[in-house]
């Protein structure tokens, strides 16, 4: 079969996944309760007559079928409606937060791709030396470390104390954060990604080192592993061609996952640090039952998470001759 | 033995110990040591094929990692046509270690573990080429192919991935794979043990086939007890890291001296339902190689052990021609 054929079928399988996804979250989100109640509950001066008639301008007063059409609809052209609280575009909203939030989950999960490598082979080599237990030991910390917890220390100790760096925010704009005294927007983009993408590498880093470690160690068991040894092939190239090449597989998937669940990541890390990402807007808009702004960015999760899918399966056919993407 | 000529290859007081490790949370203690080889000597010849049995644990397999440098010896000579094989492994030059890699293979037990699942079959015949260099690019091809036909597979398997074959098969591709830098001596551990019986004998046969058309030697590792009668002119009898009876096949098998040579002998089952067999049950369990009985090792399995056999350990001695045993009472038993 063909590579275009089988995205092409791929994708028409999303469709129907697409829709039940979008119907089970419009459901649950109605039975969450009424956002014209949540949003006038303060106001003691706000009357019945008052709230129906902004239940019938939002067209809330719809039967639910019929405003799930009309949102389908709207859905299938690419819009998203506007957002309940300012009446801005829910797709004007998502593009200015879609950045943010890429460029810290793609910091945090290449870097934790990146630094599990050299931490995962070296564990798997020295088995059970200092080294490879110190590894296990910052691996196991960052797991079991709640982020809130690590991003307030963090807080504290480097911007508080130190005053090192920017402790909320991605951009200091106009005020830009000096670094070594220089005062420019890249460097002060960059310094504010520090710390939220340290807490995230943090916290991806110790899946990527376990599954890593555990790879090569099943894969330098193998007596393929000999058989290069014995004919004459150095260790160096043993090491990366031969066994990092078979080891690497189940990272790959957590890399695809990773990738997939990126948007919807780091709402917690992105609440800490004052992020201004798609995950500290979605804990925003679900708390003010934001119905159109939880709907795209339930949208916008579910297609990421379908076509990192698709990707990583067609990822494994290329690395492992056993699987086909028949 | 009167025979003058220099061996292929010579063992001399060969010993492998591996540390065992406390498990301690943070720090790793050695609290013992697996005595997987213990003070072994043999040769092999050109063009012979000797047969190493024992049971599984026995440190056989260690042995022949061991004459290839996979797993380092803890101390011992290993000569390989009259030069220290160990040296040039550890301190040789690259061109010597490439040269006496050519020369020694091996092919493991377990033909599912022992291809890259990623490589073609194609890929790993020609790896060697690819190292050694010994073969230019622009012969590979046929080259691979000629290897394929050797081992009875076809041109087209060349493209195809490990996966897409059977066990038998597979080993057939590991055997060419060794067979690829034009080696004088292999090593095969237990290839057969984990085919079907109808495989076992193809694969037999072509080990034999390779032995006249290419004047190969070979160290047969085993304990099929038939497979070893069958393929070696010599045999020896391991356990727990010594070796206790060598001889030639004939006279292991027809007199078995050894205690325990004679308990395997008697488990190989012989094809006449009339005739009853003799089987001699051993006690116990195979000891811990990490605390090796004292004196002679089998002696707590042995049912003619005396207070001799447990305090005094036994050397091997001859007792016929091509005939050594390690047994304090051996006389008894010729």
């Amino acid at each position: 079969m063909g590579l275009g054929k089988y995205i092409a079928r791929r994708a028409i399988y999303m469709v129907p996944l697409i829709i039940g996804i979008s119907i089970v979250a419009f459901l649950v989100m109605y039975a969450a309760g009424d956002p014209i109640q949540l949003a006038t509950a303060g106001n003691p001066s706000i009357t019945e007559a008052q709230r129906n008639a902004l239940r019938e301008y939002y067209g809330l007063n719809d039967p639910i079928p019929m405003q799930y059409v009309r949102w389908l609809d709207h859905f299938v052209h690419a819009d998203f409606g506007k957002s309940l609280y300012g009446g801005r575009p829910v797709n004007e909203i998502i593009s200015t937060l879609f950045w943010e939030t890429i460029k810290l989950q793609l910091v945090s999960i290449l870097l934790a791709f990146l630094i599990s490598l050299p931490a995962g082979i070296y564990s798997a080599l020295k088995q059970r030396s200092a080294t490879d237990y110190t590894i296990s030991s910052i691996a196991i910390f960052g797991i079991s470390v709640p982020v809130f917890w690590l991003g307030i220390v963090l807080i504290l100790v480097f911007s508080f104390q130190l005053g090192w760096l920017p402790s909320a925010g991605a951009h200091g704009a106009p005020y830009l954060w000096p670094v070594f005294g220089i005062r420019n927007e890249t460097l002060d983009e960059l310094v504010h990604l520090v710390l939220p993408a340290t807490v995230l590498t943090l916290a991806g880093l110790a899946y990527n080192v376990r599954l890593l470690r555990a790879g090569m160690l099943d894969v330098l068991r193998q007596d393929y592993i000999m058989a290069a040894r014995a004919s004459g092939i150095s260790e160096r190239k043993i090491l990366y061609k031969y066994a990092l090449k078979n080891a690497i597989t189940p990272l790959i998937t957590l890399l695809g996952i990773s990738i997939g669940y990126m948007i919807a990541g780091a709402p917690i890390t992105e609440t800490v640090f004052s992020w201004p990402g798609l995950g500290r807007a979605y804990v925003a808009a679900t708390l003010r039952l934001d119905f159109p702004l939880i709907m795209g960015i339930t949208m916008i999760i579910t297609i990421m998470i379908l076509v990192a899918n698709l990707i990583t399966d067609m990822a494994y056919a290329w690395i492992d001759p056993r699987i086909s993407i028949e | 033995m009167i025979d003058m000529a220099q061996p292929l290859l010579e063992v001399k007081d060969l010993v492998k110990y591996f540390p065992v490790y406390s498990r301690g949370i943070l720090m790793k203690k050695v609290v013992g040591q697996v005595h997987a080889v213990d003070h072994i000597n043999f040769a092999i010849n050109e063009c012979e094929t000797v047969g190493l049995v024992g049971e599984s644990g026995c440190g056989k397999t260690t042995t022949g990692k061991l004459i290839l440098y996979l797993e380092r010896p803890t101390s011992g000579e290993v000569l390989f046509q009259g030069r220290d094989a160990i040296k040039t492994f550890s301190k040789g030059s690259g061109e010597e270690k490439m040269r006496l890699r050519r020369a020694m293979q091996m092919v493991f037990q377990n033909p599912y573990s022992s291809l890259d699942p990623r490589m073609t079959v194609f890929d790993i015949i020609s790896e060697p080429f690819k190292i050694h260099k010994h073969v230019s690019s622009n012969e590979w091809k046929e080259r691979v192919y000629k290897l394929l036909e050797l081992v009875g597979l076809e041109p087209y398997h060349a493209e195809r991935y490990p996966h897409e074959f059977s066990g038998g098969q597979r080993q057939r591709i590991c055997i060419a794979r060794a067979l690829a830098v034009n080696p004088t001596f292999i090593i095969a551990d237990e290839p057969v043990s984990s085919l079907d019986v109808s495989i076992r004998a193809q694969i037999l046969n072509l080990i034999m086939d390779l032995q006249n058309k290419l004047g190969m030697s070979y160290l047969y590792i085993s304990h099929d007890l038939s497979s070893v009668r069958q393929i070696s002119q010599r045999v020896m009898v391991m356990y727990l890291g010594e070796i206790v009876e060598s001889a030639t096949t004939e006279k292991l098998f027809d007199r078995p001296v050894h205690p325990y040579t004679r308990a395997l002998m008697s488990a190989v089952p012989i094809p006449d339902p009339k005739r009853k067999m003799n089987i001699i049950l051993l006690p116990g369990e195979v000891p811990s190689p990490v605390n090796p009985p004292s004196g002679c090792r089998f002696h707590p399995r042995c049912q003619y052990a005396t207070s001799k056999c447990s305090q005094e350990k036994p050397v091997l001695a001859q007792v016929d021609v091509d005939h050594y045993v390690s047994c304090h009472y051996y006389h008894k038993f010729i």
